[in-house]
């Protein structure tokens, strides 16, 4: 095991740019290329940043490979995965049309009970996404690695920079600063580590020098430990999904996926795209691919910097419309829209639809601390109660930027805010009030929306594992209460994105579905790891002296 | 809350898990009367029911254990039919792998008295081993001790079934109702304090689980359970590849691919005594289940971990159930101690905590007294050894 101090291992950077395994797929980055896991249906990239399960592929015979992203080798053998024969012409597609309303693998398949050794072989062929791994490269060995550091920042975007250049004026003690992506070149002083994803932080141990110990994945599975006295959590925020009808066709991509999916290219992969929101992120889809989008819908009102936006562009506004149905199978073809107070229903031809109405804070590793998290109505999300300094409720736990809550005017400035709180040349200073927010009508919307819903295409209301929205509906019915039973009765949110793409949505409907506000439907436990994690980078790790509790 | 409808009961039942709705459903089918279940969390299967693995095994190294859990697998066969809920229960069988000569050794004396017992109980070569499970690597594998008729269940939609059956007989289930306090009342009934308020009822079953002795401390009475935390892990789902439960007795480790393709398993790891505030994971477990798997399991380097959890069940000095009458306090009623395994007994474990609480005497509960640790100079000694976890 290496424990070299924090000297900079000069991790160069990938070119941001080069391509990805989408980039060379047919039907280029939105091309449907597998299916899903109960009833296989099409899906293509959604998110855009390796969270979902919309671009799994087999690649050199390891499964749930990220196609996204992933860069490919000359050599590198790329298969499609949960499909037979092929992604289009799969034969599982007939148990979507079976079943419009899904399998009840709860109650049902239980009649002839003769049958169900024969039922149980199905159900298990339907689950998993890939095949048991044959790699034919082998994985190079465990290298794991222990760093120790005053001060470890998570994100190595603007805010979590600027943070480590202040730091570095001082020199308070070797800085680490890590990225799952390929960030540009890092500020100096700090040691850079890139596709470097944190997954672990537990609550800090109060006996330690450096109270904090904090688990992540280096680029090729290597495990690293990181031993710290602080914690920058600067994981920014991302965009939550939307339910509709059918919103799971490849198509829908969230404002994310719209700007990293073909991010060097110069058109996108969509001729034109429905934007759902009116907010600033709606404003930054139509500041890059303006000349693509056909329509603005949002759920609420459309702020002014869209409007204008949208007029350069003569793109249409409906505010205060609601998402009914995606139309088209292998990739969307149309919405249906209806205005909200029962406006009628009408049609929009389209190729993609971007969801860009709300960003929610990657506060995982807040939680898993055990520091304090509050709902804030507006988005709807919960978020870290953090000081005027950026401290969490757990002492040499910080947090800046958009994880924090509220978009920075000056990320520079926020980052050397929370730098020299850290550095103790100004007091932390008392809990903040949570931000204030554009209006979304979320809350609103979704009552409207639950009442005019049609039972036609399926509502996935959670794509990793298939749930459906009447699953979750009858869970409710059936008396299963709040999120932690209907997680477990449905299966929503156990799957590979860990809930970042359902959990919001559900906690919506569910307060819809129960007639109580959110924070009493609660809010689940979010497991470790942040994000999933090779078996491998666990293993090559040393055990950790002592036990956290 | 969903607070008791009533102040009077017959029989109130401490925790809500496997074994508490278990138990009230016995005593309803038997008609004891008004039965009210108190469960402290606020929503069902808070405790080890909702966190365990699923497994499902008869191979014991003691006969009473055989036969609760020949008699548990009949019930998880039936069980769907019984309660239109699908439990999901695969019968591929259970690997015990032995790595030492004298794990040899004691697995084979599992095989025989399983065997003894009227189990196909089999005794595996190594390279039958690597028939049964490919990809599995059986260096420093001695042997096996195998019967397909163990297997593993899906935990949450036995508790929905007992949940639905037990209101379905006028049985009410609380949620968020802590239990603070048991006390004999004058008329030698009890009273049971909590967030609830107080209510009376004849019998009180303590059926907490890791909280069993706490909740015995509240009645003013000692219950020699340990609560022990336990991790466990999921990995992310696969296409079918593992059949059976692979267990290493000697360091605890186990996983089994679950009906969702997930590989769900975990290993022994030493948690400071006691029960701790969260139900949360340790580096330390996550870093030592990885080895052991991967030492068994090569080609799963790559498999991602998706999550991982905790919970707390109770061990028994001896390793066996303590099922009836608490001697000191009349009226109270023990269902605890079921280490890592109460899951798959609960079925028997709920008739005869039944049968306890009706003031019936059957032989069977004997092993079982909660009254055999009276006697504090008489020696303990561990009968079951063959748990994990
Ligand atoms: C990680 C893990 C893996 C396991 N794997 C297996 C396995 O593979 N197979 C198997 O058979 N078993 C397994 N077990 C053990 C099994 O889960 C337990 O033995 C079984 O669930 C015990 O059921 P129970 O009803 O006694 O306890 P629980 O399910 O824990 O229920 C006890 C309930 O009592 C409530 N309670 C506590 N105190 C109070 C109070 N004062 N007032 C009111 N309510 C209270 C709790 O909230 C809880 O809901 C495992 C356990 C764990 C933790």
């Amino acid at each position: 095991m290496d424990t070299s101090p924090a000297a900079d291992p000069g991790a160069a950077p990938m070119d941001p740019a080069a391509p990805t395994i989408l980039d060379g797929w047919p039907g280029g980055p939105l091309g449907f290329r597998q299916r899903s896991i109960r009833y296989h249906r099409p899906r293509a990239p959604f998110c855009g940043r390796g969270d979902c399960t919309g671009c799994l592929v087999r690649v050199n015979g390891r499964p749930n490979v990220r196609a996204c992203q992933y860069r490919p080798g000359p050599n590198d053998r790329i298969e499609t995965e949960n499909a037979w024969p092929s992604p289009r012409f799969d034969l599982g597609r007939i148990f979507d049309l079976l079943f419009p309303r899904g399998i009840d693998t709860t109650r049902g398949l239980l009649r002839p009970s003769a049958a169900r050794p024969l039922y149980q072989r199905v159900v298990r062929r339907l689950a998993g996404y890939g095949r048991f791994p044959t790699p034919t490269v082998p994985s190079p060995p465990s290298a794991a690695r222990r760093l120790e550091a005053e001060v470890t920042i998570v994100g190595a975007g603007a805010c979590g920079r600027a943070v480590a250049a202040r730091l570095a004026l001082e020199s308070p003690g070797p800085t680490v600063i890590l990225d799952r992506t390929d960030t540009g070149p890092g500020p100096a002083g700090a040691l850079r580590l890139y596709r470097t994803t944190a997954a672990f932080l537990p609550p800090p141990s109060a006996t330690r020098e450096r109270p904090f110990t904090l688990w992540a994945v280096g680029p090729d599975g290597e495990g690293l430990r990181i031993d710290t006295r602080h914690v920058v959590v600067a994981t920014g925020g991302y965009d939550a999904n939307l339910l509709f009808g059918n919103g799971d066709r490849p198509g829908v991509l969230t404002a994310d996926g719209a700007l990293a999916l073909a991010a060097g290219a110069d058109r996108p992969p969509f001729r034109e795209a429905v934007v759902v929101g009116g907010g600033a992120r709606a404003a930054e889809v139509i500041d890059r691919w303006g000349e693509w989008i056909g329509a603005v819908v949002a759920p609420g009102s459309i702020e002014p910097e869209v409007v204008a936006r949208a007029a350069a562009h003569a793109i249409p506004l409906f505010p205060r419309t609601l998402l009914l149905r995606a139309r088209g199978f292998g990739r969307v073809t149309g919405v249906d829209l209806a205005g909200r107070g029962s406006g009628p229903t009408f049609h929009r031809r389209t190729d993609a639809v971007i969801l860009a109405l709300r960003r929610l804070p990657n506060a995982q590793l807040f939680f898993q601390a055990g520091a304090r998290l509050l709902w804030h109505p507006r988005p709807g999300g919960y978020f870290p109660r953090l000081t005027d300094g950026g401290e969490s409720s757990i002492p040499g736990l910080w947090g800046v930027g958009d994880v924090a809550g509220d978009p920075p005017e000056d990320p520079i400035a926020d980052g050397v805010r929370v730098a020299e709180a850290i550095l103790g040349h100004r007091p932390s200073g008392e809990a903040r009030p949570l931000p204030r927010w554009e209006p979304t009508e979320l809350e609103g919307y979704v009552v409207e929306l639950a009442a005019r819903r049609r039972s036609r295409g399926k509502w996935v209301a959670c794509a990793c594992e298939d749930v459906l929205l009447h699953e979750v509906e009858e869970a409710v019915r059936r008396g299963y209460h709040g999120i932690e039973a209907v997680k477990r009765y449905t299966g929503l949110g156990t799957g590979l994105c860990q809930g970042r793409y359902c959990l919001p949505d559900a906690l919506l409907w569910l307060s819809v579905l129960e007639h109580r506000p959110v924070p009493e439907i609660g809010y689940i436990t979010q497991r470790p790891p942040v994000v999933p994690t090779p078996l491998g980078a666990w293993a090559g790790l040393p055990e950790p002296e002592e036990e956290s509790s | 809350m969903t607070g008791p409808r009533q102040t009077d009961y017959r029989v109130a039942i401490v925790g809500g898990g496997v074994i508490g709705l278990y138990t009230a459903y016995r005593l309803a089918r038997a008609g004891a009367g008004r039965i009210v279940v108190l469960d402290r969390g606020s929503y069902l299967s808070n405790g080890a029911s909702g966190r365990n693995g699923g497994g499902v095994r008869q191979q014991w190294e003691t006969p009473e254990t055989i036969r609760l859990a020949r008699e548990a697998v009949e019930a998880y066969r039936r069980f769907g039919s019984e309660f239109g809920v699908n439990p999901w229960f695969r019968q591929s069988g259970y690997l015990f792998l032995a790595d030492s000569p004298a794990e040899v050794e004691r697995l084979q004396a599992v095989h025989r008295t399983v065997t003894q017992e009227g189990l196909p109980s089999q005794w595996l070569t190594p390279e039958r081993v690597a028939r049964l499970v490919p990809g599995l690597s059986t260096t420093g594998i001695l042997g096996a001790s195998y019967l397909e008729s163990d297997g593993t269940l899906y935990p949450f939609p036995v508790v929905w079934g007992l949940f639905e059956a037990v209101q379905n007989l006028g049985v009410e289930v609380c949620l968020g109702t802590e239990v603070y306090r048991i006390a004999a009342r004058d008329d030698r009934r009890l009273s049971v304090d909590g967030a609830h308020g107080r209510l009376d009822a004849d019998i009180v079953v303590n059926a907490a689980g890791g909280w069993s002795s706490e909740v015995a401390r509240r009645a003013g009475v000692d219950l020699p359970t340990r609560p022990v935390r336990h991790e466990i892990c999921a990995t992310e789902p696969l296409k079918p590849f593992l059949d059976p439960m692979v267990v290493r007795a000697s360091d605890g480790l186990y996983f089994s691919q679950t009906m969702r393709g997930e590989l769900v398993g975990g290993i022994s790891v030493p948690h400071p005594e006691g029960l701790g505030p969260g139900m949360t994971t340790s580096a330390g477990f996550l870093v030592r289940y990885a080895r052991a798997v991967l030492g068994l399991y090569p080609a799963l380097r790559d498999l991602r971990v998706l999550r991982a959890w905790s919970g707390y069940y109770d061990e028994s000095p001896d390793g066996l159930p303590i099922l009836g009458a608490d001697p000191s306090l009349p009226g109270l009623v023990h269902a605890a101690g079921f280490g890592g395994h109460g899951f798959m007994l609960a079925p028997a474990i709920g008739r005869l905590v039944a049968a306890a609480a009706l003031g019936e005497r059957t032989a069977e509960l004997a092993p079982f007294a909660p009254g055999r640790f009276a006697n504090p100079s008489a020696p303990v000694r561990n009968r079951e050894k063959l748990s994990l976890g």
